[in-house]
């Protein structure tokens, strides 16, 4: 008799436990909203309607919801091989100079400009988490450290080069002049963010899950990620597997910053272009598990909270601070092991059994 | 007279659903050395953290002296007089002896610690119950043994009337086993009460008075000591006859695998093992004994190609393997069962079927162009999990919800998936139940008997004489000692080669290692 383990009846239980941590995190960011704001209730609705108000908000989430997924996905790669690189924020940044660098060339005004620019970003990406991956099996070097240092490094140096290189000169402009119509994604609801971002981001989720759970290369991945020693004992190259888990994440973080540049929402690259999006991967990657298939789920819920929050920032008198506090709220309950207190006394109140997990 | 510790109808169910203990009954009475035993998953360990008060039971009763107790933590147990000694000790390497044993419970002048009348405390504590352990020195300097005996003492210093010792002899050598049991009844005859959790049978006989049985979490009997044969035990833990022998080899195959003056230091400079040289033939079974910690590991990992060698050559089937990698190993025909299954051998989080071809993820069989067949994934593992009776629910199940023995069978599955020309064998069946246990030395026995080539070392002795055909003893990194297997050979001749007391001489050894 061979059995199959319920892989629903964990999903079901992991999704309850998102959720009931997300309406805890809504009640707590009501009693903020009530004691910062003179008119709470439009301030709560805001929060909770906002980002379907129209479709140019509408555009604005899903706009998220890609971007959340590519940064999540590249943060689960790593993650699932237990690397905790943190370089999705700079691959971004240098894939997204790539990008850039490959819209304002002559290249820009082809129907090669996209693709062409993808490649760029997912090339510099690469390279760009491998360095990382490369220095701990080589030197020993922490990746959370390497990392970290290498996007403040990828910033700074991508900001210097828009601010003098790409901006045009002396306007004091902070952006690079805009993309010709051939480099900026199409629409997929004219006018607004709603582009080809997000079936990017789509197809960049079954490959991610294609490579991990059907090629032996995931599978060595993940046996590395369970117990490296035991991999090495099987005859697995850890490091190796590790170096390439690194470079194809940093290849996703690429990407990622083309999907910046090159979207609707920028259509020409900007300082400080991701405004710490590459950063709440992490979040989006710790609560789907590293799994690819939950991670645009995640990516759709917590990109519409998102969303509202900041409609909410724009458009009722709750303070910025507050949002930002409302925000770490979300992520601290939805990332923490969380189970809802009282279970047992709800259970008992509604007369149904406990059933054991 | 009335028993010291009663426990009756005990009942366990963790939140999971798992039935650890159900209507368990124990009656120790003071001043008796009363063993538990059982197979692993038995309950033995859930029934003394419920008496330690690690756990709270969900049935049942706990009476002490007659009245009846609940222990809501440790403190509480400790209070009561209940002192526990567990199999990984809980000492501070770098804190003195005496620090150890009263640390939480000083002497105190005033504010200040007294270290004179801890001391003094400590050195008569082990004189009394001639537990005897030099005070000053730190812990991490004195052998497994003495700190064992830190622990006991820790319980005693404490007050402990009744003294739990899971597993006690699992760390000691032969001599050091027949010392503890001197202590044990030394406590006893001082009117103390001890409780042994134990699987080793013969132990058991020669320690206990009594004998509680426990199966499946329950308990299947009690008996006296003195009335019980290893056999009549043995039977009534498992619930069926079991055959603890094995045949020795007929056969003698050529030379597999070769080791001519390996060294092996480690990181920091300190040389592990020197000067081994060894040779191993197909169709036989060379037993590595030692006191762990001897360099019998640091071989089997150096032939691995876990561990680089200083010095020396470790040749595969007259190939000289030195340099090649781990998998190119693997590829000569050799084969691994490492010491720790959970910290080398298995990915707990992977699957059953994925664990099975983690070794085989370069080969044409599983992976084609990068991609994994999974169907012959799939069905390579339901093959193996029938060949090797791996309980389980199906290849899809994670390998951490297996119990300890049918997570060693995944790796010994999977290591003899394909017939081995060299197999490395390292604590086969540490922590693993008497059923499993004799399915894997048959399954390794049955490797030998298809021509491989066996190195097995292992803490337990009467494993190593029952399925070895030839010993060698590892002193200080070295080999001092090598025999053929006869039944002459004793554990205790063994033990006094192990803890360096003897020595063979060159001649006889050069001799006997072939």
């Amino acid at each position: 008799m061979i059995a199959a383990p319920n892989r629903w009846a964990e999903a079901r239980q992991e999704a309850g436990r998102a959720i009931a941590a997300l309406l805890v995190a809504l009640i707590v960011a009501f009693v903020i909203v009530l004691s910062t704001s003179s008119e709470p209730a439009e301030a709560f609705r805001t929060l909770l309607t906002a980002p379907m108000s129209s479709n140019r908000t509408r555009g604005y989430w899903i706009d998220d919801v890609a971007k959340l997924t590519l940064t999540g996905l590249a943060f689960s790669l790593v993650f699932q091989a237990r690397q905790f690189a943190l370089g999705v924020q700079g691959q971004a940044y240098v894939g997204g100079l790539a990008a850039a660098l490959v819209a304002l060339s002559p290249v820009g005004l082809t129907p090669l400009a996209i693709p062409v620019g993808m490649l760029a970003a997912m090339l510099a990406g690469a390279a760009y988490g491998f360095l990382p991956g490369y220095a701990k099996a080589r030197f020993g070097a922490s990746e959370i450290v390497s990392s970290l240092m290498l996007n403040y490094i990828a910033i700074r140096m991508v900001n210097y080069a828009i601010r003098t290189q790409l901006a045009p000169p002396g306007t004091g402009q902070l952006t690079s002049p805009e993309f010709p119509p051939q480099a900026v994604f199409p629409a997929i609801v004219p006018g607004t963010r709603f582009d080809l971002g997000i079936v990017i981001a789509l197809v960049a989720v079954g490959v991610v899950w294609f490579l991990l759970y059907r090629t032996a290369w995931g599978l060595k991945l993940r046996l590395v990620g369970h117990n490296a020693q035991f991999a090495e004992y099987a005859g697995i190259r850890a490091n190796a597997i590790m170096v390439s888990a690194m470079t194809v994440s940093g290849a996703i973080g690429g990407l990622l910053g083309s999907v910046f540049v090159q979207g609707k929402a920028f259509g020409r690259i900007a300082i400080d272009f991701d405004g710490n999006l590459a950063f709440e991967g992490i979040l989006i990657a710790i609560v789907a598990r590293s799994k690819p298939l939950a991670v645009p789920f995640v990516a759709l819920a917590y990109g519409y909270l998102r969303q509202g929050a900041q409609l909410m920032g724009m458009r009722s008198d709750v303070p910025m601070e507050m949002i930002a506090v409302v925000q770490a709220l979300v992520i601290l309950l939805v990332a923490s092991q969380f189970t809802l207190p009282g279970r047992k006394a709800l259970a008992r109140l509604f007369g149904r059994k406990e059933t054991a997990t | 007279m009335t028993p010291i510790i009663q426990a009756s109808n005990i009942g366990k169910v963790y939140p999971g659903g798992t039935v650890a203990n159900d209507a368990v009954n124990l009656t120790v009475m003071p001043g008796e050395v009363h063993a538990v035993v059982g197979e692993n998953g038995a309950g033995k360990s859930t029934l003394m953290k419920i008496l330690f008060g690690m756990e709270q039971p969900t049935a049942g009763t706990l009476r002490m002296e007659g009245r009846e107790v609940t222990f809501p933590g440790p403190r509480a147990a400790i209070d009561a007089g209940i002192g526990m000694v567990f199999q990984h000790f809980s000492l501070i390497p770098t804190f003195s002896v005496y620090e150890n044993v009263v640390l939480g419970a000083e002497p105190r002048a005033g504010i200040r610690f007294d270290r004179k009348k801890a001391i003094s405390d400590v050195r008569a504590l082990s004189e009394k119950f001639r537990l005897k352990v030099d005070p000053l020195p730190p812990v991490g300097a004195i052998p497994v043994g003495q700190q064992q005996r830190v622990e006991i003492l820790k319980a005693l210093y404490r007050n402990a009337r009744v003294l739990i010792l899971d597993e006690p002899t699992a760390v000691l050598a032969p001599q050091e086993v027949e010392e503890l049991f001197v202590a044990l009844r030394a406590l006893v005859a001082q009117g103390r009460t001890v409780i042994f959790i134990a699987h080793k049978l013969p132990e058991v006989l020669a320690i206990s008075d009594r004998i509680t049985v426990m199966r499946g979490g329950r308990t299947v009997g009690e008996v006296i000591a003195s009335e019980v044969t290893e056999r009549s035990l043995a039977n009534l833990m498992v619930g069926r006859e079991v055959a603890l022998r094995v045949d020795r080899s007929q056969t003698d195959g050529p030379l597999r695998c070769a080791v001519e003056g390996l060294r092996l230091v480690a990181e920091n400079g300190v040389t592990l093992a020197e000067d081994l040289t060894l040779n191993v033939h197909g169709g036989e079974i060379l037993g590595l004994v030692g006191v762990e910690g001897n360099g019998q590991a640091e071989l089997l990992e150096a032939i691995a190609g876990l561990r680089q060698a200083a010095a020396g050559r470790i040749a595969l089937e007259g190939a000289e393997v030195g340099t090649l990698s781990v998998l190119d190993r693997r590829g000569h025909g050799l084969a691994s069962i490492p010491e720790d299954r959970l910290a080398k051998g298995l990915a707990p989080g992977a699957t059953v079927a994925e664990n099975l071809v983690a070794t085989r993820l370069d080969g044409p069989r599983f992976v084609r162009r990068g991609i994994l067949d999974l169907k012959a994934i799939r069905d390579q593992a339901v093959n193996l999990i029938e060949r090797f009776s791996i309980r389980v629910g199906g290849p899809d199940f994670t390998v951490d919800t297996l119990s300890g023995g049918n997570m060693q069978k995944v790796v010994v599955a999977r290591e003899l998936a394909e017939q081995p020309k060299v197999l490395l064998v390292n604590q086969p069946t540490r922590g693993v139940d008497l059923g499993a246990t004799q399915f894997i030395w048959k399954s390794i026995t049955d490797a030998r008997d298809r021509g491989a080539a066996v190195l097995l070392s292992s803490a337990d002795l009467s494993e190593l004489l029952a399925l070895s055909d030839r010993l060698v003893v590892f002193y200080r990194g070295r080999i001092v000692a090598a025999f053929l297997n006869s039944d002459g050979l004793t554990p205790e001749l063994l033990g006094s080669y192990m803890l360096g007391l003897e020595k063979q001489d060159p001649a006889t050894l050069k001799a006997a290692l072939r």
